[in-house]
């Protein structure tokens, strides 16, 4: 599904990523965990098109189709999703009606008509009601006065929403209370597929124990160092990445 | 108020200026309007009684010939009316309102026009405030290449109110907005705000003056303008002043403008959203909170629909 073949990235002239190579096949879930620094959030924001990212060399080949040739939002609609780490605000504009929104862009480029406003709200309280999110929080602004815990879980909603193949989350688990971590976890878990593939970003042996990994890789100055099954996140989560 | 009386002040009042002539349909027993046009200028009359419920006179311009409109109106004592003009003023226009509030009366005017681009159109509005008089403002509008705004607002007696909303939304226009508030009453209160969007070469202004006179305790005024740039070859400058000479007032003002956010336009790309649809979901986010000011709802609705359309 996703090929990442020696990719070197930089931010304002900073070389994060350094001939990193990644392969992720149909249905794989690999977590990506690494100290602060070590450019987990840059592969995330790369992949998935952010301008403040610079590709200096390398390739990220999806589903066949060269993913830097895309603009985020044709990545977007090819079936990439980015769980943001630090979800935007967006003032002025409610919840419900930027979902709607994100959702027949998606639906407009299936080839299939707008989505009409009985089944939205349908779709809605059923996914709501997954993620325990109240849908009065869909009638105010998009991710506005959020706590961070109904950021996250809204990143998860609209996952859900646009049932991407290919999903990154970037430290979800920030920010989460126990129980909104399980809820969260859950909700990722019924949307585990044989088509669908994902990377968790995370710092934390927890998210994993609810969300089991196929791949365990350790990020270090922007390449993977040390790469293995689940067994690993417990060797790091016991010992730390000094050792 | 008898049944019959509020079914009748419920309806509204048409002012038409077609091509050739000009025709009022006024249902309402609560106003007096009048068309007169001579030398090439359309002046309009209108008196407001005493009312529960705001007629509403519907203005709607329909002429394809350069518009010279200028508007008397009074509203006497407990009077209530609203105006909304939708015209597009297709070949430019000047229009001169005078409005005078006498006591305990109020006013709300929305004006959503969308101009032709390439007309130039005046205005010029002077409203005075008796005591306990309430004048709403709303102005949205798309901009043309030469525009000129100008309101003038005297809080001529105390506990008198002006709340204001300007909007401008332009591709290319050279677009001059003044506001004056003058406070000459005490106990007065005033809320200005206005918001501009600038693209391709547009040129937008903001000078915005309250004036505060020396007997003027228990003021209260408040003015904010904010502009979103949305490239780099279209202006927004931003001025606002305050005069006060009394101690005895609550007073502010802000002024801010810049360029979108690009994490936010990001975070929406990144959904799907073309970058073209994402700014525009961006500029209906910034002028929302206008939006939410008017409480009248089919004007909201109205406002909603015209920032969704040009943005």
């Amino acid at each position: 599904m996703l090929e990442i073949q020696k990719l070197s990235v930089s931010v304002e002239e900073n070389r994060i990523l350094d001939n990193l190579d990644l392969s992720i096949g149909s249905g794989e879930v690999h977590a990506i965990m690494g100290p602060n620094g070590s450019g987990k959030s840059t592969i995330a924001h790369t992949l998935a098109g952010n301008p403040n990212y610079n590709v200096d060399s390398g390739k990220a080949l999806f589903n066949g189709n060269d993913l830097f040739e895309l603009d985020p939002s044709e990545r977007s609609l090819e079936g990439l999703f980015l769980a943001f780490q630090y979800p935007i605000e967006l003032p002025g504009v409610s919840n419900a009606s930027y979902l709607k929104q994100i959702l027949n862009v998606h639906r407009k480029h299936d080839g299939k008509d707008p989505i009409d406003a009985a089944e939205f709200l349908k779709i809605l309280k059923e996914k709501s009601n997954r993620l325990n999110i109240p849908m009065e929080m869909h009638s105010r602004f998009v991710n506005t006065g959020f706590s961070g815990g109904e950021k996250k879980k809204n990143e998860v909603l609209q996952m859900d929403f646009l049932n991407p193949s290919l999903v990154i989350m970037d430290e979800t688990d920030s920010g989460l209370d126990v129980d909104a971590l399980r809820q969260t976890s859950e909700a990722v878990n019924q949307l585990r597929s044989n088509d669908r593939s994902f990377v968790i970003i995370t710092h934390y042996l927890r998210l994993l124990e609810y969300i089991e990994p196929d791949y365990v890789h350790v990020f270090q100055d922007g390449k993977i160092v040390e790469s293995g099954d689940k067994k690993l996140a417990h060797k790091i989560d016991k010992e730390g990445y000094a050792a | 108020m008898s049944k019959l009386n509020r079914k009748i002040d419920l309806q509204d009042c048409f002012i038409k200026i077609n091509e050739n002539n000009s025709v009022i349909q006024n249902e309402s027993n609560r106003l007096d309007c009048k068309i007169l046009e001579e030398n090439g200028t359309i002046n309009i009359n209108i008196e407001v009684l005493e009312s529960d419920i705001a007629p509403r006179i519907n203005l709607k311009v329909l002429r394809d010939s350069y518009i010279n409109l200028s508007i008397e109106i009074t509203l006497l004592e407990k009077a209530k009316l609203e105006i909304l003009d939708e015209s597009e003023y297709s070949k430019g226009s000047e229009i001169k309102i005078n409005s005078k509030l006498e006591q305990n009366s109020s006013f709300e005017l929305y004006r959503l026009n969308r101009f032709n681009q390439s007309t130039e159109n005046k205005y010029y509005h002077k409203c005075e405030l008796s005591k306990n008089c309430v004048f709403k403002d709303f102005n949205f509008t798309n901009g043309s290449k030469e525009m000129f705004n100008e309101t003038i607002v005297s809080l001529a007696e105390e506990r008198a109110e002006y709340v204001g909303s300007g909007v401008v939304i332009t591709n290319s226009t050279n677009c001059n907005n003044i506001l004056k508030i003058n406070h000459i009453a005490p106990s007065a209160i005033s809320d200005c705000s206005f918001k501009a969007v600038s693209r391709g070469d547009a040129s937008v202004a903001f000078n915005g003056k309250i004036f505060v006179d020396e007997n003027c305790s228990n003021t209260v005024s408040n003015q904010i303008s904010k502009g979103l740039i949305m490239n780099n070859e279209s202006r927004i400058d931003l001025i606002p002043k305050l005069e006060i000479n009394n101690d005895d007032v609550v007073c502010s003002h802000g002024a801010a403008s810049g360029k979108p956010d690009e994490n936010v336009l990001f975070y929406l790309t990144s959904r799907g959203i073309s970058r073209e649809d994402a700014e525009k979901i961006y500029i209906q986010g910034f002028l929302s909170e206008f939006i939410n000011k008017i409480d009248n709802v089919q004007m909201q609705a109205k406002a909603k629909q015209f920032i969704s359309q040009n943005s």
